[in-house]
């Protein structure tokens, strides 16, 4: 050891000088990771740290307009639960609802103004301030104005309610301009239409599932997407399972069984577009076996030739069928009748849904618990339904915009470049326009083609009110709160329009400076109606905000309907017309709105992009729905991946095969196929609604997405459906328990004795 | 056949010696380490003192965090809380100076966490300031440190044995503290 050499030594040293640092890294890797703890330097008035704060607000996440309440912590927005005090939602929400915190946090959000400096389209979007983007069109907005030349601004917003609406409207009368569109893709038009021809109301009535005893819903999917889904599952419940002398029996009539028609007693895959024919076999035997009215003979007189015999080809279901359903409807205590969603987007939409209310007017359940029951001017705003745009109106804007009558063109967060069937020709017609202006919160198709972006805050972080359409009977308003502070350098949508209108010199017409500011004045007013003064004006609105909700169950209206003879006398569903020729395209396409992700709305936020779909329990892309006949004919299984084309287009998906579809349909859900609309929405699946014939429903101008025919070839690729279900059918292992009861009063018997022929699907089979 | 390994150890032994220091050297790395900068007593922004607080002065723990007895977070003074006495008390010191250009520039403070729990683990310090129990009995006799250091392990074992000892409902159940 005396005498080492100096090579050991500096190799000893080498040695104990590495293992000490590894020594000490090892005790370094053993601590805590340093945590901070930061406090306020001023805290909030009501935050207290680790109690969560709950804000009453509403969702916009749909124009279903229900009541939230979010949970708050250290100033986050962490969790979305309905408001139980909110007649719509009463204390649920839906998926949808759920996501809305992805939202608020979503990476792809736009963060702040921005202008687009290269080609229209590109990706050359630099930053820039609010002072200078609001500028750039509120210059554009002072010349037109000054100009006398209101025309050629068009504002198309999202279907928008409440004091929002109002101020749009306000903001485009001082500009002397009438193009104002709301525009939604899935919006009720022919239902509208329907219940002003035969009942002559400009608003949606309120469908009481919660009391109805036996309700046939022709094509609506009224528990997932149609309409206000939150609240027509809680009548489905009700009216199941709340009530200890009855239990509601629920009838879907579509072509492809939607989760409603999961959950129904019966479900009867009538061909497409000829549910009015089945309603009207049913209207003829109410006039025979129930109606009493004055105008009996005259409802007779129409329907006479709807005989459960003479529409059971055009329907495709036995006449026995059709006529058990309609005396099972005549004899319950309170039936009722909906219509709507894709199975009522044909070119006979309107007729169809004519035919369907006039169900509910010769069951005489109009007013009464169980029905229909019209609805009074909302709350808050004003109806805005003659503001939105059918499929018609925007094939007016996008030729006014060819022929260069447009110069402005403000979007507010709705997508026509994804939901419109001729994107293509909508975007060619967007080139016309000088100036487009984006208020999107998200980067998506319509919003990369804007020249200027000013983008909105999100819902949870703005001000605004609410009035549920269709309302639930009686007025009800809400108001949501920002229930975080603004996450990024946007504004509210109310607030971008104020601040527009003062670049425009509006500062009379529309004094206020914020949204708020606005909102408070406007309930001012509905304050001094209510209580007939201003005092204590202020503890009404801390109370509003708290609730979250303002309204009296007042009753609902009872007031009679009467149908003129002339309406009667012209009730007649047609036929649905298909674009494409059978021969050529042997299938009808029907497109659904994904449970999730809506009309696409919902493809940006990756919650519900993982959620499973629910009767497929595939999670993310797309698929195409196949009947297995039609799958074994076309010699494909699951996975293969068809092309789909139409008259109009051809996109490729693959195959599910889905054994409760029409063999002469194929389903695709709306919603994937984005190409902009950020990281978790672009380049997934494929959008069913770019094959869309250009077809309308006449009277309305309303896309009838349900009428174009398509044709199926193998692309030979195959590939793995991602999907959290293994095997679909049950192979014995008796998954759906089935009870097998005696026959009673004619009543439908056991699914049991069919089971082999329908081992998965749990419906009632009816002998036939 | 016998074979000899004296060749072999030969060969080995500078090899062991190298092996022998490098442990040494770890071992003493790690010692050091644990020694000299030991993760209980981070080193704070401000050295604030809770002798001079809690000890001298008495200021009973929840005058400053008020949160504890009904929220699960005990709650750290916001710097405004500070400002309120020290508007007034000590104005000259260093440290102060330190805390007034926090609140002159309305900037939090970045303390350091002394007790931290993983994310996975659900302390309320609501039930335990309920039940009594004293703030030291976990904390530390904090009313003689000048710089807060961590006693407790904080470890598992550490949380359970003190449910058995006072019989807690529930008290070793996974569920109560992992939820």
């Amino acid at each position: 050891m005396a005498n080492i050499e100096r090579r050991d030594f500096l190799k000893l040293v080498g040695a104990g000088g590495i293992g000490a640092g590894a020594g000490f890294m090892l005790s370094e890797s053993t601590k805590h990771p340093l945590e901070y703890l930061v406090p306020y330097a001023v805290p909030p008035e009501e935050f207290s740290s680790g109690i969560a704060t709950w804000y009453n607000s509403v969702c916009s996440m749909c124009s279903a307009g229900c009541g939230i309440t979010v949970r708050t912590r250290e100033g986050r927005a962490k969790k979305i639960e309905g408001n139980p005090a909110h007649p719509v939602s009463q204390g649920a929400v839906c998926a949808l609802g759920q996501a809305g915190l992805q939202a608020l946090y979503n990476p792809d959000r736009l963060t702040g103004p921005l202008v687009q400096n290269a080609e229209r389209g590109s990706a050359g979007f630099v930053k820039t301030t609010w002072d200078e983007a609001l500028g750039r069109v509120g210059e554009t907005l002072s010349a037109l104005k000054a100009a006398g030349q209101g025309d050629r601004i068009c504002l198309l917003t999202e279907g928008v309610g409440g004091h929002l609406a109002e101020l749009f409207e306000r903001f485009m009368a001082e500009l002397g301009a009438d193009r104002l569109l709301h525009y939604e893709f899935a919006h009720p038009q022919t239902l509208y239409a329907a219940n002003q021809r035969l009942f002559g109301e400009t608003r949606l009535p309120y469908y009481d599932l919660q009391n109805a005893d036996y309700v046939i819903s022709f094509g609506a999917d009224y528990l997932s997407t149609w309409i206000s889904p939150v609240h027509h599952s809680l009548g489905f419940g009700r009216s199941r399972h709340a009530r200890p002398d009855a239990r509601g029996y629920f009838v879907q009539v579509e072509p492809r069984m939607s989760v409603s028609g999961a959950a129904a007693d019966e479900w009867l895959a009538a061909a497409p577009g000829t549910e009015g024919l089945f309603a009207l076999a049913i209207a003829r035997h109410l006039v025979e076996k129930r109606y009493r009215g004055a105008d009996r003979d005259a409802w007779a007189a129409a329907l006479d030739r709807y005989t459960p015999a003479s529409v059971a080809e055009a329907v495709d279901l036995p006449a026995a069928r059709i006529e058990r359903v309609a005396q099972k409807f005549a004899a319950s205590k309170a039936s009722l009748a909906i219509g709507g969603g894709t199975a009522c987007s044909h070119t006979n939409a309107v007729a169809t849904l004519v035919a369907v209310n006039a169900l509910n007017y010769l069951v005489g359940n109009l007013g009464k618990p169980g029905g229909v029951v019209f609805n009074p001017e909302p709350a808050v705003g004003r109806d805005t339904q003659a503001r939105h745009a059918t499929y018609r109106a925007m094939r007016e804007l996008a030729d006014a915009a060819r022929a260069g009558k447009i110069d402005v063109l403000i979007v507010n967060n709705t997508n026509p470049l994804f939901t419109l069937p001729d994107a293509a020709e909508f975007a060619a017609a967007l080139q016309e326009i000088p100036l487009i202006v984006s208020l999107s919160s998200f980067p998506d198709e319509t919003t990369a083609m804007a020249d200027v972006i000013l983008p909105s805050h999100t819902y949870l972080e703005s001000w605004g009110d609410h009035s549920p359409e269709p309302g639930v009977g009686f007025p009800v308003g809400a108001v949501s709160q920002p229930v975080v502070s603004p996450l990024y350098n946007t504004r509210a949508t109310g607030d971008i329009v104020l601040a527009l209108a003062r670049q425009v010199g509006l500062d009379e017409a529309l004094p206020w400076p914020s949204m708020e500011d606005y909102l408070r004045d406007s309930w001012r007013t509905i304050h001094a109606q209510v209580s007939g003064g201003t005092e204590g004006f202020d503890t009404f609105w801390r109370d509003i905000l708290r609730a979250g909700v303002w309204g009296e169950d007042t009753g609902r209206d009872h007031a009679s309907v009467s149908v003129s003879r002339n309406v009667i006398a012209s009730i007649d569903v047609g036929e649905p017309e298909f674009a494409g020729a059978e021969e050529t395209y042997p299938f009808v396409l029907y497109p659904y709105e994904s449970n999730a992700l809506r009309d696409g709305r919902g493809a940006n936020l990756p919650w519900l992009q993982e959620l499973p779909d629910a009767m497929t329990s595939i999670v993310y892309g797309s698929w195409i729905e196949l009947n297995p006949q039609t799958a074994a004919q076309l010699g494909v299984k699951e996975g293969d991946v068809l092309d789909v084309e139409s008259p109009y287009g051809k996109i490729a998906a693959p195959v599910y095969v889905y054994p409760a579809i029409r063999p002469d349909v194929i389903a695709i859900p709306i919603g994937q196929g984005h190409t902009e609309y950020g990281r978790y929405a672009r380049n997934r699946g494929v959008n069913p609604i770019r094959i869309l014939a250009p077809q309308m429903e006449p009277e309305t101008g309303a896309l009838a997405w349900s009428a174009t025919r398509v044709k199926l070839t193998r692309t030979g690729r195959h590939v793995e459906l991602v999907k959290t279900g293994g095997e679909s059918r049950e192979l014995g292992r008796d998954i759906v328990q089935i009870a097998s009861s005696t026959p009673a009063q004619g009543e439908a018997r056991s699914v049991a004795l069919q089971s082999t022929r329908l081992r998965s699907i749990p419906i009632t089979v009816e002998p036939t | 056949m016998g074979v000899s390994i004296v060749p072999t150890l030969r060969v080995l032994k500078p090899a062991a010696l190298i092996g022998v220091v490098g442990l040494v050297g770890m071992f003493a790395g790690y010692w050091a380490n644990a020694t000299f900068f030991p993760g209980t007593t981070p080193v704070q922004p401000i050295n604030f003192s809770h002798r001079i607080h809690a000890g001298d002065f008495e200021i009973p723990c929840q005058y400053c965090h008020t949160q504890a007895r009904r929220s699960i977070s005990a709650g750290v003074p916001s710097v405004n809380k500070c400002v309120g006495c020290h508007n007034e008390v000590a104005t000259d010191r260093p440290e102060i100076r330190k805390l007034m250009n926090y609140w002159v520039n309305k900037d939090p403070i970045p303390w350091i966490k002394v007790h931290d729990l993983p994310d996975f683990v659900y302390f309320p310090h609501k039930r335990h300031v309920q039940a009594n129990i004293e703030c030291q009995s976990c904390h530390g006799p904090v009313q003689t440190m000048d710089v807060v250091t961590r006693i407790a392990p904080l470890q598992m074992g550490w949380c359970r044995d003190c449910h058995l000892e006072n019989e807690v409902q529930h008290g070793q159940d996974c569920l109560t503290c992992h939820k």
